[in-house]
């Protein structure tokens, strides 16, 4: 009998840490290879964990509630020679073979040597590098040394540089002699740009580094000055609710929010659903108004591709989007997720039924997977079947625009000189002024309600 | 024989000399599992046969020179020193030892598992280790890193039997000192064996091709004291001397060299080699695997030290020049930590560069030509010499200088060369001040303590700024005295 020590594995770009949510086994359980064997709630998720050995429980080594370290050794097992072996399998087919973007390989560096071959070793490069499980992959490459410049800098700072992929020789310095300092290199992770020189500069700093986000925000951190100790009652803030808290700061500060509000009359849309309604139950599946918004939400997006796009700051660029990812708030008991449903426009209204379904059940049970939460392009939020006439959402960053959809009430409508009962919607759409004039979204939101009201020009005009 | 399977290894690393060992135990440390392998020493030829059992050499022959010739000086009267060289052998190969087994304690107690045989790539994730009972292991591991180091380069019609014909690893080994010694070779691992042994008792000749010691590493001022030293020493050096062949006649053995064109014979006991060192690329199957050498045998890598093979790695000898031992250690930290998912490349602006000579030789940054290539054209440079310098005095090495190469505009130091006492230990300072940007008024500024041989540092600084105290140079500019407020105390 040997001990195995099972750590908790990384479990997907960024993630540092987890709270353990609940043991799935105990000791003196015997356990499989890739058995999940906890639940642990990282920043994106709560995820299942799994042993990467087989054996008997020996050792929990963290309690529920515990933060977890990527790395740290979860719980012991005892194993069999059998064991180990079949496991060892196992552990070789999960490492990942993690496949680098061109710029990770060897063709932007710089090789020591020189020779003729040289670009012919170059080339050569451009295939798969395998590394270990726990290691993540930087979306950054070699820079130019600065030893190579007249740059002046110390070797921590010209460290530094290269952490934040910054190419330092592009770095005007601010201090002696114009040496590029620690808090030039910083200040420009904060967003500005007065340090750099502009032509030249061609290494953006990618907004997904993990950690360097926060930094990026000089957002300040004001201490709560407590009234009655007694009475309050302080819990860490973390998990989901730390990244819904940092998320939320990061789009209210880099977008300029608008919102504007519309009514769209849904009598058609309603009858319509009805009767999709009924056509659903035949495949099982359950027919909602999210679909058909989805829908109309997609075929708007096509005639004002600005809306389905991001802005990438540092490159000064705007990217249009030619997918159509639809994300879609979930309300959970462990705070907001946004489930992504990936290419709906190549989707039918059943098929984008079942996996609202399925998704929204999983959120609810903090079991989506990271993948399942992420690349959205446009989100919509159904905040009204919860309640409220309107909100002003805010956009999920780096989308550019939300839409709202809210409860249908039955309202008077003045129709021919008379009053007539009438399914109406309420419908928001707010939008990151940089990119969308007001107008833009007023002529938006006019043709997604015609496209609403009128379902089955709607249905004719579907891809 | 029989084969035996090993994987699940997050870095194999082939090579457990200063590159290697190193990224081994910087691999451990960051949590990946890690094996090393090595065919012969732990620490390579650094810890076995090069630098540290020449410097255990190097240390016993000043020991012995001083005894002989400088302590009467000092009222010192030793009377009658005697060597036993096969004592000092076996002194030497303690001191190897001890590191070494410092490095198997280190390995072990970083949980590296160490492994010894002979590598070769099968495939690029593949690697076959014959163990010497026969035996063989398939080592499966997601990243190598090749640190296999170099070997002395042999010459035409001196082929190494390390009886007549040696290499530096025979050359240290010696069991009695030749009476009558030829150096072929008058760069800096010719000029230490050469230079120890002829303090321990040997006739040396040194030949050099070139017209010139050290050629192509050294600025020439600084040679001129070693040359200097040497000749009063005893040692003949001969230039533009091509070394053809060797014969023994009746148990004298003849060295036959053409000489500024003539040819010369010279006689000897042995005939050391040291005319360079080349990678060991040659080894290991690394061309079938097709990765890129150039053509003086380099792998080629990137400042990240990646090979053009994914997952494999290369530093140290093997990877590029400067051929040194520090330069190996650095990237050993930096491609472990590349590994394991940092990123980190080799971006330094010196390695220093340091020859134990008598005296002894440092380097750091650019010599002026460089600095012109560089194109830095309008330099300020300074010397400051050790026999101004009064730890130097008191320790009777006062042969050499420190000279400091700077930016003419502003005072950025760009180079630092010393020869002179413990220019070894001295060089550092200048190492720090080149990667940290420093100029000369940030070392002149920095109290040095006294008496040391740090001072010559910041009198070095001074001196290029046109002020030293302890030497007279004419002032530069015309000064204007303080007027000191009425009411100062003075003291």
């Amino acid at each position: 009998m040997s001990q195995i020590e099972v750590t908790l594995p990384d479990v997907g770009e960024g993630v540092t840490e987890g709270e353990m949510v609940k043991w799935l086994v105990k000791v003196g359980d015997t356990v499989e290879a890739d058995q999940p064997v906890a639940e642990v709630m990282t920043d994106k998720a709560t995820v299942e964990v799994p042993t990467s050995q087989a054996g008997v429980v020996k050792e929990l080594k963290v309690s529920e509630g515990d933060l977890v370290p990527i790395g740290k050794v979860m719980l012991i097992l005892d194993s069999s020679g059998g064991a180990v072996k079949n496991s060892k399998v196992s552990e070789a087919k999960d490492a990942p073979q993690i496949s680098n973007k061109p710029n990770n390989s060897v063709a932007d560096g710089k090789l020591a040597a020189t020779s003729a071959s040289m670009t012919a070793a170059n080339s050569a490069v451009k295939s798969a590098i395998v590394r270990p499980d726990n290691m993540t992959v930087k979306p950054l490459d070699v820079l130019p040394p600065a030893a190579e410049s007249k740059v002046l800098a110390t070797p921590s700072t010209r460290r530094l540089a290269r952490e934040m992929a910054v190419d330092i020789n592009q770095v005007q310095g601010s201090g002696l002699a114009g040496r590029v300092t620690r808090e030039d290199l910083l200040s420009i992770s904060s967003g500005g740009t007065e340090n750099l020189a502009q032509a030249t500069y061609s290494s953006p700093v990618p907004t997904s580094m993990p950690g360097k986000t926060k930094q990026a925000l000089a957002i300040p951190k004001p201490a709560f000055q407590t009234f009655s100790a007694g009475q309050e009652e302080r819990v860490a803030l973390r998990g989901v609710r730390k990244k819904i808290a940092a998320n939320m700061q990061m789009a209210k500060h880099v977008i300029p929010h608008f919102t504007l509000m519309d009514e769209a009359n849904v009598t058609e849309l309603v009858k319509f659903r009805e009767n999709a309604k009924a056509v659903g139950e035949k495949y099982g599946v359950k027919i909602t108004y999210l679909p058909f918004v989805m829908k109309a939400l997609i075929a708007t997006s096509k005639e004002f591709p600005m809306f389905n796009a991001s802005i990438d700051d540092q490159a000064e660029e705007i990217v249009y989007k030619k997918y159509f990812n639809l994300g879609f708030a979930a309300d959970t008991p462990n705070g907001l997720m946004v489930p992504v449903i990936h290419d709906a426009d190549h989707k039918t209204i059943l098929q984008l039924s079942s996996e609202i379904t399925d998704l929204a059940t999983r959120a609810r049970d903090g079991k989506l997977k990271l993948e399942e939460m992420k690349g959205a392009t446009i989100t919509i939020t159904n905040i009204g079947s919860v309640g409220g006439s309107y909100a002003t959402p805010i956009i999920n960053h780096p989308e550019v625009a939300i839409l709202g959809m809210y409860k249908i009430t039955d309202k008077p409508v003045m129709m021919n000189g008379k009053f007539k009962a009438q399914k109406m919607m309420n419908l928001t759409i707010t939008a990151d002024h940089r990119l969308i004039d007001g107008a833009v979204a007023a002529n938006f939101l006019a043709s997604f309600i015609k496209k609403l009201e009128n379902p089955s020009e709607l249905m004719l005009n579907m891809v | 024989m029989s084969v035996q399977v090993k994987d699940g290894y997050d870095v194999c690393i082939i090579g457990a000399g200063p590159g290697g060992y190193v990224a081994a135990i910087r691999s451990a440390q960051l949590g990946l599992k890690t094996c090393i392998i090595e065919r012969e020493f732990l620490g390579g030829v650094c810890l076995n046969v090069g630098c540290i059992p020449s410097k255990a050499m190097i240390s016993a022959a000043e020991f012995l020179h001083q005894a002989q010739h400088e302590s009467s000086v000092m009222g010192i009267m030793i009377g009658n020193v005697r060597l036993d060289m096969k004592k000092l052998k076996g002194w030497k190969e303690s001191v190897s030892q001890k590191m070494s087994g410092g490095v198997s304690q280190l390995l072990k107690g970083n949980k590296v598992e160490i492994i010894r045989g002979k590598a070769t790539f099968k495939s690029p994730a593949t690697l076959i280790v014959n163990i010497d009972d026969g035996e063989a292991l398939e080592i499966n591991a997601k990243n190598f890193v090749v640190a296999t180091g170099s070997r002395p380069i042999e010459i035409p019609g001196f082929k190494f039997d390390e009886k007549t014909v040696l290499s530096s690893t025979g050359a240290l080994d010696l069991e009695e000192v030749p009476k009558k010694l030829v150096v072929i070779g008058g760069g800096y691992i010719g000029l230490e064996i050469g230079g120890y042994l002829n303090k321990l008792g040997s006739e040396v000749t040194v030949l050099e091709a070139n017209d010139h010691l050290l050629a192509g590493v050294v600025e020439s001022d600084l040679v001129a004291v070693v040359e200097k030293k040497l000749k009063k020493e005893g040692v003949t050096i001969k230039f533009k001397a091509f070394a053809k062949s060797y014969e023994t006649k009746a148990g004298k053995t003849f060295v036959k060299a053409e000489v500024e064109g003539k040819l010369e014979s010279f006689e000897c006991d042995k005939i050391i080699v040291t005319v360079g060192r080349k990678p060991n690329s040659d080894e290991m199957g690394l061309k079938n695997l097709g990765m890129a050498i150039d053509e003086k045998g380099f792998v080629m890598v990137d400042a990240k030290r990646r090979t053009n093979i994914p997952g494999i790695y290369a530093i140290g000898d093997i990877a590029c020049q400067p051929m040194l031992a520090h330069k190996a250690s650095h990237e050993g930290v930096l491609v472990a930590e590349n590994i394991a998912g940092h990123n980190r490349a080799y971006d330094v602006k010196t390695v220093p560069a340091v020859i134990f000579t008598d005296p002894e030789i440092a380097s750091a940054g650019m010599t002026e030509k460089e600095c012109r290539e560089a194109g830095y054209t309008n330099l300020k440079i300074g010397k400051f010499p050790f026999a101004a310098n009064g730890k130097a005095v008191s320790l009777q090495s006062t042969d050499g200088f420190v000279k400091i190469i700077a930016d003419e505009t502003t005072n950025l130091v760009l180079g630092v060369h010393i020869v002179g006492p413990e220019a070894s230990n001295l060089i550092s300072e200048a190492a720090l001040a080149i990667e940290m940007g420093a100029t000369l008024e940030d070392i002149a500024l920095t109290i040095h303590p006294h008496p040391t041989l740090g001072e010559t540092m910041m009198e070095a600084a001074e001196a290029t700024l046109g002020h030293a105290i302890h030497i007279i140079q004419k002032p530069l500019t015309k000064a204007t005295p303080t007027v000191q407020p009425e009411n100062t105390t003075r003291h």
